[in-house]
C-alpha cells in the first residue's frame, strides 16, 4: 500500500469510527429515559454495539498509524472529528431517534456487506463480523418505523416530521471523502454511489409502506466532514468530560 | 385507561438439544415486537439458538397445590378454538430462574383436556406447575441460518466484566460495623 492510499484509508477509518462513536453517544442518551424498560435495554444494546463498531474501526486505524483510540475519542476537539452531521443532531423524540437509527442501519448493513469483499483483508474480516449484528438492529428499527408510521395520528406526525428534517442530512453518508476514489479503485472500500442506490431503493420502499412521504425538497445537505453543527460541541463536552478530568479514571 | 402494553412470556432455547425454557416476560405491542425485545432482554449475552413468545393471557397455568386441592383456575377461552397445545412443566425449585420447560405438544379439544392428557403422558418427573399454551398463540424466532446468526451468534464472542471487577471508592461496609455488644450498656 503506498503512502497516499494509506493516508486515504486512515481518513476513511476515522470517518467510519467517528460516525459510530457519535451515534452511539446520542443513542446512549436514552438510557434511563426509554419509553418502556424493554426498549431502554434494546437501545442501550444498540448503542453498545455501535460503540463496539467504533472500536473496530479505530483499531484498524491504529494498526496503520499507531494512534490510540482513547486519545482520538476523548481528546480531540469538535473541529477534528470527521463524523457526518446527521449523527450529531440531538436525539429528539423517540420517532426521531428510531428513524435516524433505521436510516443509518440500512446504510451500514449495505456498506458492510459490500466491504466484506474488500481487498484489504483486515477490513473484509471486520466487516463480515460486524454485519451479523447489524442485521438484527435493522429488523428492530425497521419494525419501529413501520409501527410509528402506521400507528396513531400523533406517531405518524412525529415520524414524518423526523423524516422531513433528517432526509437531507442522511445524504451526507454517501458523500465520499476527498481521496476515497483511490480506495475504491484499489477495491479497498465499496463505491458509495452504489451503496446509495441500494439504500434509496430500500428505504424508499419501506418508508412508503409505512405510510410516510419522502420530502419533495431534500433540504440542507452537508457536504464536508470538516464542518459540524453546534450540537457536536455540547455532545463532546459531556462525552469527554470524565476522561479530560481524570484520564486514568480507574477508580470510581 | 390502561396504557400498559400486553405482557408476553418468553421461552429461550440454549442449544438445539435443550428444551425451550421460560425465562421471564416482556411488554410489547405485538408478537414480533415481543420477540425483538425478548432477544434484547434475555439473549444479548447468554447463549441461545431460538426464542418463542406467547401472550401471558393465553397461558393456562396450574400449580401442583391447585390440582391437589381441586381448585384449578379457569383457563383462558381461546378463540378460535385451537386443537394443538404446547405443554410446559416446572419440575424444580432449585435455581433462581423459573425454568418451566417445554415437554411436548398434544392435540386436545380444550386447555383442560390438554392438561389432563399432559398429566397422563408426561410422567417422567413430578410436576410442580403446568403451563398449557395454544400452539397458535406462540410466535417463534426464525430458524434460518441468517437469523440465528444475527440474533444469537454475536452474543457468544462478546466479553464483559462482572460488576465486581470494578473498584469502588471507599471501603466495604463491614469496616464500619461495630463488633456485636459494643453498644450494650
Amino acid at each position: 500500500m503506498n503512502e497516499q492510499v494509506k493516508q486515504a484509508l486512515i481518513a476513511k477509518l476515522t470517518a467510519l469510527a467517528d460516525d459510530e462513536l457519535i451515534l452511539a453517544h446520542r443513542d446512549s442518551e436514552w438510557t434511563g429515559h426509554g419509553p418502556i424498560l424493554e426498549e431502554d435495554i434494546a437501545l442501550a444494546n444498540i448503542a453498545q454495539d455501535e460503540l463496539g463498531h467504533a472500536t473496530v474501526w479505530y483499531g484498524l486505524r491504529s494498526a496503520l498509524d499507531g494512534s490510540d483510540p482513547d486519545r482520538l475519542a476523548f481528546f480531540r476537539d469538535a473541529g477534528e472529528f470527521r463524523n457526518c452531521e446527521f449523527v450529531e443532531l440531538p436525539r429528539g423524540d423517540w420517532a426521531f431517534t428510531m428513524l435516524r437509527q433505521y436510516l443509518f442501519d440500512v446504510y451500514e448493513a449495505l456498506w458492510l456487506s459490500a466491504a466484506a469483499r474488500s481487498t484489504y483483508s483486515p477490513l473484509a474480516e471486520a466487516a463480515a463480523k460486524v454485519v451479523r449484528e447489524e442485521r438484527f438492529h435493522l429488523q428492530h428499527t425497521q419494525a419501529w418505523v413501520e409501527r410509528l408510521g402506521l400507528g396513531t395520528e400523533e406517531s405518524r406526525r412525529r415520524i414524518q416530521a423526523a423524516l422531513d428534517e433528517q432526509w437531507g442530512y442522511a445524504q451526507q453518508l454517501f458523500v465520499p471523502l476527498p481521496d476515497e476514489a483511490l480506495l475504491v479503485a484499489e477495491g479497498i472500500v465499496p463505491d458509495l454511489a452504489e451503496v446509495k442506490e441500494a439504500w434509496l431503493e430500500r428505504t424508499t420502499e419501506h418508508l412508503r409502506k409505512s405510510g410516510l412521504e419522502l420530502p419533495l425538497q431534500p433540504g440542507y445537505q452537508p457536504a464536508s466532514r470538516q464542518m459540524h453543527t453546534e450540537h457536536l460541541w455540547s455532545l463532546l463536552a459531556e462525552m469527554q468530560s470524565t476522561a479530560r478530568w481524570d484520564a486514568e479514571a480507574k477508580v470510581w | 385507561m390502561d396504557t400498559q402494553w400486553p405482557r408476553w412470556e418468553v421461552f429461550k432455547q440454549d442449544t438445539p438439544a435443550k428444551p425451550h425454557q421460560a425465562v421471564g416476560s416482556v411488554h410489547a405491542a405485538d408478537p414480533f415486537h415481543a420477540l425483538l425485545t425478548a432477544r434484547n432482554v434475555f439473549a444479548r449475552r447468554p447463549q441461545a439458538v431460538s426464542m418463542w413468545v406467547a401472550p401471558a393471557s393465553a397461558i393456562f397455568s396450574v400449580t401442583q397445590e391447585e390440582l391437589a386441592e381441586g381448585q384449578e383456575p379457569k383457563p383462558p377461552a381461546p378463540d378460535p378454538r385451537p386443537s394443538t397445545f404446547y405443554v410446559f412443566r416446572k419440575t424444580s425449585h432449585k435455581r433462581s430462574m423459573t425454568f418451566v420447560d417445554y415437554v411436548g405438544e398434544l392435540e386436545a379439544a380444550s386447555p383442560q383436556q390438554a392438561l389432563e392428557l399432559a398429566r397422563q403422558r408426561f410422567t417422567d418427573a413430578e410436576a410442580l406447575a403446568w403451563w398449557v399454551v395454544p400452539a397458535s398463540s406462540v410466535t417463534k424466532s426464525e430458524n434460518s441460518p441468517e437469523t440465528v446468526e444475527s440474533w444469537f451468534a454475536p452474543a457468544k464472542d462478546k466479553t464483559y466484566k462482572q460488576q465486581s471487577y470494578y473498584g469502588v471508592v471507599g471501603s466495604h461496609v463491614s469496616k464500619f460495623k461495630r463488633p456485636r455488644g459494643e453498644d450494650d450498656e
